[in-house]
């Protein structure tokens, strides 16, 4: 913690006020405005978890979400495109994802949620709305089925968002080295894999908190 | 099947919602005797509705879409957005919305689904949560929050996204100690 306190003041002194200021990339309500409300601002924060289909990542959401975890899902349009599009479609199940999330609040004004990605690769749509302002990702790996994981990897890699490797160790035991993993995988030493059961609450904690100290790690190291 | 113009898109979504309140089948009913009286069948219509109701084409993609597997909703969702695919302004998944004081007012929440989101977020709930629990689809929920907060029913919990859209260094700071603290 303490590159992190000595950080902020010189990289970060801004920070808060940045935080405040609308992005201008969004037009925002006015009643998002800072200081509209009276009421206490509640902050919330995103954690993704990735990796491919049976690597864990609804067990991981469930296991330290305090709600039971939810799904939502999302029609094709949008992707933008035409409503008429759908009726193009009468086949609904090609036109919706669905996607698991959870909850946790850390404290009073501060809420994570940890969103589960959509199996398929062809809802990319999905992950770059669920990948914008995110803190990271955890891309859970079953040794057994390594290539899975390959697309959700190359996705993070490529949007430049920090993410760890949670080797998920199914019967408690991690059965590839973790430098194995890593060249398996041809992801750089600076990228954190951690062994993790989805299962277990202390487990997905720690990977959780691996991750926030990475994201921060990555962001004292190039300031945005 | 080649993607129509917006202009079609918005004439068959207003003909789908006079096809529901006036029942699904009256109109088709009549355009049925006149059709069946002087043309064939069209081939499209008959995979869709029978033989016994066939459509004039102009009809026939409304009446598609008007014929949803038996689990689906009877008023499709966007009919809550008036058609309309994107919000007045943008929202986060994780967005935090909650009931605003005038929100709180029973007597300006005229509409049904406005009441919902109204009663489900007394406390703060993101744009997912209040698309899981009322099982509506992301996009539509989008429209009707930001709709919502565009009348000032709902507050929108301010972003914590800098202008990168990363998070700042001192949400992280606040996560890892929430989660350490868990």
């Amino acid at each position: 913690m303490d590159f992190v306190d000595s950080d902020r003041s010189r990289s970060y002194g801004g920070a808060s006020a940045a935080a405040v200021k609308p992005d201008p990339a969004r037009s925002s309500p006015p009643a998002a405005r800072p200081g509209a409300d009276s009421q206490p601002s509640v902050i919330s924060a995103k954690i993704v978890v990735g990796g491919g289909f049976g690597a864990g990542k609804t067990t991981f959401v469930g296991t330290v979400s305090e709600i039971a975890p939810l799904t939502t899902e999302a029609v094709l349009t949008d992707a933008s495109t035409s409503v008429d599009d759908l009726a193009a479609t009468p086949d609904k199940s090609t036109t919706t994802v669905a996607m698991d999330f959870g909850r946790l609040s850390l404290d009073a004004e501060l809420i994570l949620y940890l969103f589960g990605t959509p199996g398929q690769h062809r809802f990319w749509f999905m992950w770059d709305d669920l990948v914008r302002g995110a803190i990271g990702a955890v891309v859970l790996v079953d040794t057994r089925r390594l290539a899975d994981c390959f697309a959700a990897v190359d996705f993070f890699e490529d949007r430049g968002l920090p993410y760890v490797v949670g080797v998920n160790c199914f019967d408690g035991v991690l059965s590839h080295s973790v430098e194995d993993v890593r060249e398996a995988l041809a992801i750089g030493p600076a990228v954190p894999i951690v062994p993790c059961d989805a299962r277990d609450r202390e487990s997905t904690k720690s990977t959780l908190i691996a991750l926030v100290e990475h994201a921060m790690r990555k962001s004292v190291a190039t300031p945005a | 099947m080649s993607k129509p113009s917006d202009d079609d898109g918005d004439e068959s979504f207003a003909g789908l919602v006079n096809g529901l309140s006036g029942g699904p089948w009256r109109s088709g009913g009549r355009r049925k005797r006149s059709a069946t009286s002087s043309v064939a069948p069209q081939p499209v219509a008959a995979d869709q509705q029978g033989p016994a109701q066939e459509q004039t084409s102009a009809a026939v993609g409304i009446f598609e879409w008007s014929q949803p597997a038996a689990a689906a909703s009877v008023v499709r969702p966007y009919t809550w957005t008036g058609g309309r695919t994107a919000p007045v302004f943008d929202l986060a998944v994780e967005t935090l919305v909650s009931t605003s004081e005038h929100g709180h007012d029973v007597a300006v929440l005229t509409r049904e689904e406005h009441r919902a989101v109204a009663e489900l977020c007394r406390d703060p709930r993101s744009v997912a949560e209040v698309a899981a629990l009322l099982s509506l689809p992301l996009g539509v929920v989008r429209v009707l929050l930001a709709d919502m907060a565009d009348i000032g029913l709902v507050v929108v919990h301010r972003s914590a996204n800098g202008s990168s859209n990363t998070p700042d260094m001192a949400l992280m700071e606040r996560v890892l100690s929430g989660l350490r603290r868990l």
